[in-house]
């Protein structure tokens, strides 16, 4: 009885006039979507070409001078554009996305100026994400606001209950028929998409590209359903589609625009983090007591002689100092981690801040790449450091008092570029993206459950007639 | 009868449940939007206050003017509750340089301490203003029509004496009649919040650009009122009618705007930051190359040594305790590094304007295409009235430039770079020769410099020389022996906030969604006066 409703639900979604208009505009969305990522994305490799050869030719030309004029100077990673960003972009553009180390340290990470033009207001890349975020949980909405009170004003609901089907059946086909019929849509959208990247872009269909392609069908699918539900929700709770579209767009409004973009005010009022200016004090007054605490003679500095005994001392210091404020920084990195974090846990409430973040997910993008990125950081930056330092021990002209931050008493012999160990930014593992969002997906199939469960509670005690 | 026709639809909606599901939208969301938006302006305002209590001290605390450079922080725009526009992405602070004219504005953004947060979007008033209205019109007017060719009560209707104009102002009257009290309780319920919020500072100019901007929403419900009646007269059902009329909504308020941002970033490239600093690193090396060839020029050596100094980038220099001649290489150095560093700044403007241009090209760009909606009319209205739109910033950073062009000419009317109050405090009549220096530093244990060289190139402990000459304090050593500089006649800036009649190019935009309506209005017109209403 189930696949006669589904089938009967699924024909009259398909033949509607709302399928076809939401197929036309999925597909001219989805095609000026591909052709715009096309266009920048090969802007944004240029882009990103030019600096990486500055940033490869800078440390070619520092080992060339000397090992430890490499080890101290301050290098900036930049972040390769992603090359699945048409699938979901993460907002990448607007996330750090560079990476400030040298031997000694990952210092920071910053939003590199020119990622984004700052007179532009904020947008959304228009990616298979965004797009279906906006427009698929719409049409979700558009395909059930009326399945139950459009039925009754059409009075072909009581007809249906006459005969021996139930209740359940009817609701449970409904939703299917919904899901599928914008999964349909959604198909269409992310088939001509793909062909318009693959045919102009220059990346290819590749096999991590094709799985993230797959990966992204099962989680729209998910949106879909949940918003089929709350279509499904608005329609059992009221007695004329007029009022069910009302409460469905309602819905929509708070979870897919208000709630997803309330998440600043929420970050700030839930979740304060300090100034950056306390955290620079703390780090001024850090090294004021250093500096007071130090012996006579630590910051004696003679760049002619590597030896002066003063030396050792003013290694010692600036060995504490950077210990001081990277202990301090990096706590507040973690505070910031967890501001964000906790934000994004809070807004889950809406069905489309938890499409967004499995979406990152799949595509291996936005803050899930960079945590990764900020993590294997830390595990090079040890390799660069042990690196320097045997180089340092080869040296018997060095005196081997490490100074992070100078090169003074460390050797001075230039280093083959060739020889020294390079970060390349490792793609993320099915693990690496599945561990941090798996809260996420059982919230959202547990939002899918409690709101059909609501639906179908109602429509049990709805009054057909 | 057209009066009876208004009050029928007026009375029709107002009970219907879409016009208090409305209703309560816009009493929650409204507040909700503006509250969030008061909370970031006192944000903003806390964040003003430090940086510009901060920027102060550091004016009033420098001793050489060599050091004075100024900053310009903007105060927070009390109209941006209502509609952020771009300011909350382009700093509000100014650092005026010698070596730069200000490009980009500094300072925090929306998203504060916390640059993960920049990922996260934010709506203000005018964008649920935007969703809201353009809803709510739609859902008011998408059957007004079709629904009542269905219950066959249009054509009961035009069975009598009533011509169609008639029955469509009637229509049209009743609706707008419907909608205008929820427009006008979004605007009354935004006006009570700033004012128990107290910490708004709204003027007479700031509620008249309010007034304005609920003007601008009429036009904008009226646009959205048209298009629904233009999609009910030509569809043959309701359930077309809305079906049409919604995901009309969708891609007008939503997606051409998203369209217009992307199309605008893939087709209107902006130039390369990275390449701009590039060009403006290489013009500095020619700077530099042209000040070290002014220093052989002139015989001025390129190395130095100081007692006490502190230099840092844009030329800044502040020395202390050196022999005569020392503070007057200084002085030299000075006299010809700084009118070149300015002259090399005016070079670094063409690259640099050539980057904003492209910036503000692409920016310009988006709204123009975001034109092709109402939406995108109305937000660049609201955010001009607002004075939160990038003509705002740029007649902001323009004036910042002009500040920049004043003190630099205040430098130069004071001669200031080829006198010794550029690098130091100390009076050149105090100035002593090193030898002087080197007895008065010794309490008299060594007459001159040579003596204590000698001495201390026989002694192991390399800290000799400086423990030996640190024996006695001199007055005039140190920068702590000499009071602040007095700068009370250092041009200030003055942020002047454009003024009411300064809004002709939200009038502009308003016209053209005025035009928008009367064609939208005219087309419906027409379709109903052709409609079958059996």
């Amino acid at each position: 009885m189930f696949r006669t409703v589904l089938r009967r639900e699924l024909l009259h979604n398909l033949y509607s006039l709302r399928f076809l208009i939401s197929l036309a505009l999925l597909i001219a969305v989805f095609t000026a979507g591909a052709v715009s990522f096309v266009r920048s994305h090969a802007a944004d490799m240029e882009k990103f070409r030019e600096t990486r050869g500055q940033y490869l030719e800078n440390m070619r030309a520092l080992a060339g001078r000397n090992a430890s004029e490499l080890a101290v100077r301050r290098q900036t990673y930049t972040l390769a554009p992603q090359t699945s960003g048409f699938i979901a972009d993460a907002k990448e553009k607007y996330l750090p996305n560079a990476l400030v180390y040298s031997a000694w340290n990952v210092f920071s990470f910053q939003n590199r100026s020119g990622s984004a033009n700052p007179f532009l207001e904020k947008f959304d890349e228009l990616s298979w994400t965004f797009i279906s975020a906006l427009v698929l949980s719409f049409v979700a909405l558009l395909f059930t606001f009326d399945a139950v009170a459009g039925e009754k004003e059409a009075k072909t609901l009581a007809l249906s209950l006459a005969n021996s089907v139930s209740r359940g059946t009817i609701l449970a086909a409904k939703l299917a028929s919904a899901v599928l019929s914008v999964l349909a849509i959604a198909l269409a959208g992310v088939l001509t998409s793909l062909l318009i990247v693959v045919a102009l872009g220059s990346e290819g269909l590749s096999a991590p590209l094709a799985a993230e392609v797959l990966g992204f069908l099962p989680v729209a699918g998910l949106l879909a359903a949940t918003f089929a539900a709350f279509g499904l929700l608005a329609s059992v709770i009221s007695r004329n589609s007029n009022v069910s579209l009302l409460l469905a767009l309602s819905f929509w409004l708070v979870f897919a625009v208000v709630i997803p973009n309330s998440s600043t005010f929420l970050a700030k009022t839930l979740f304060p983090i300090d100034s950056a200016e306390t955290i620079q004090k703390n780090v001024d007054a850090a090294f004021d007591d250093l500096n007071k605490n130090a012996p006579p003679g630590s910051w004696m500095m003679n760049s002619g002689n590597p030896f002066l005994p003063q030396h050792e001392l003013r290694a010692n210091l600036q060995t504490k100092r950077l210990a001081a404020e990277k202990g301090i920084r990096d706590a507040y990195y973690q505070s910031m981690f967890l501001q964000f974090e906790r934000t994004r846990l809070v807004t889950s409430v809406s069905p489309v801040a938890l499409f967004e973040v499995l979406t990152e997910a799949v595509t291996g993008g936005g803050y899930l790449r960079f945590r990764k990125a900020w993590t294997d950081m830390r595990v090079y930056q040890e390799q660069f450091l042990s690196f320097f330092k045997a180089l340092d021990a080869a040296d018997k002209g060095s005196p081997h008092w490490f100074n992070p931050s100078e090169n003074v008493s460390t050797t001075r012999l230039p280093v083959a570029f060739e020889k020294v160990p390079q970060f390349e930014e490792r793609p993320m593992s099915f693990a690496d993206r599945v561990g941090p969002v798996l809260r996420y997906l059982l919230i959202n199939v547990f939002v899918l459950g409690a709101v059909y469960f609501l639906a179908f509670v109602l429509f049990v005690r709805y009054d057909v007639r | 009868m057209i009066a009876t026709l208004a009050k029928k639809e007026f009375l029709t909606n107002l009970v219907a449940p879409r016009f208090v599901i409305g209703f309560v939208l816009c009493l929650v969301l409204i507040p909700f939007s503006l509250l969030i938006n008061i909370s970031g302006y006192r944000e903003r305002v806390a964040q003003y206050r430090i940086d510009h209590e901060a920027a102060e001290k550091a004016a009033d605390e420098v001793r050489v003017y060599s050091f004075l450079r100024p900053e310009i922080v903007l105060p927070p725009e009390p109209l941006a509750v209502f509609g952020k526009g771009v300011s909350d992405q382009v700093g509000n602070r100014v650092r005026i340089l010698l070596g730069d004219k200000p490009l980009l504005a500094e300072g925090k953004t929306a998203a504060g301490d916390n640059p993960f947060l920049a990922s996260f979007f934010s709506v203000d008033f005018v964008d649920i203003a935007a969703i809201v209205f353009s809803l709510l019109a739609l859902i008011f007017s998408y059957d007004a029509f079709s629904r009542e060719k269905e219950d066959g009560t249009l054509k009961l209707q035009m069975a009598n004496k009533l011509g169609r104009s008639t029955a469509l102002a009637g229509k049209l009257l009743g609706i707008l009649a419907t909608l205008l009290p929820v427009v006008a309780f979004s605007f009354l319920l935004g006006g009570l919040l700033i004012l128990f919020s107290r910490d708004v500072p709204f003027a007479a100019g700031e509620w008249g650009r309010i007034a304005l901007l609920f003007g601008a929403s009429l036009v904008y419900l009226a646009v959205f009122v048209f298009l629904g009646l233009l999609v009910s007269t030509r569809s043959r059902s309701s359930v077309t009618s809305l079906v049409v009329c919604l995901l009309l909504w969708v891609v007008l308020v939503f997606v051409v705007p998203a369209v217009s941002s992307n199309f605008a970033g893939s087709f209107f490239a902006a130039s390369s930051r990275d390449n701009l600093d590039r060009v403006l690193k290489d013009i500095d090396k020619q700077r530099d190359d042209a000040i070290s060839a002014a220093f052989k020029a002139q015989g001025i050596p390129e190395g130095y040594s100081c007692w006490w100094c502190w230099n840092d980038a844009d030329g800044r220099m502040e020395t202390y305790g050196n022999p005569r001649e020392e503070f007057e290489k200084f002085r030299r150095r000075a006299a010809v590094s700084e009118p070149i560093r300015l002259e090399y700044a005016d070079k670094k403007w063409a690259p640099a304007k050539a980057y904003l241009d492209s910036l503000a090209r692409q920016a310009r760009a988006a709204e123009r295409l975001s034109f092709l909606s109402p939406t995108g009319l109305f937000r660049t209205a609201a955010a001009a009235l607002c004075r939160t739109d990038l003509a705002a910033h740029e007649r902001r950073m323009e004036l910042a430039r002009r500040y920049r062009e004043t003190f630099v000419a205040w430098l130069r009317g004071k001669q200031i770079f080829s006198s010794f109050r550029w690098i130091t405090p100390a009076d050149p009549a105090a100035f002593k020769t090193e030898d002087e220096l080197v007895t008065l530093r010794t309490g008299g244990e060594f007459k001159t410099a040579r003596e204590l060289e000698d001495w201390a190139s026989k002694q192991t402990d390399a800290r000799a020389h400086w423990i030996k000459v640190s024996q006695v304090k001199v007055a005039g050593d140190r920068p702590d022996d000499f009071p602040f500089l007095d700068v009370s006649d250092m041009p200030r800036f003055e942020a002047r906030a454009a003024a009411l009649s300064e809004a002709g190019p939200a009038g502009l935009w308003v016209m053209l969604l005025l035009i928008e309506a009367v064609f939208l209005f005219y087309a419906g017109y027409v379709a109903f006066i052709r409609y079958d209403v059996r």
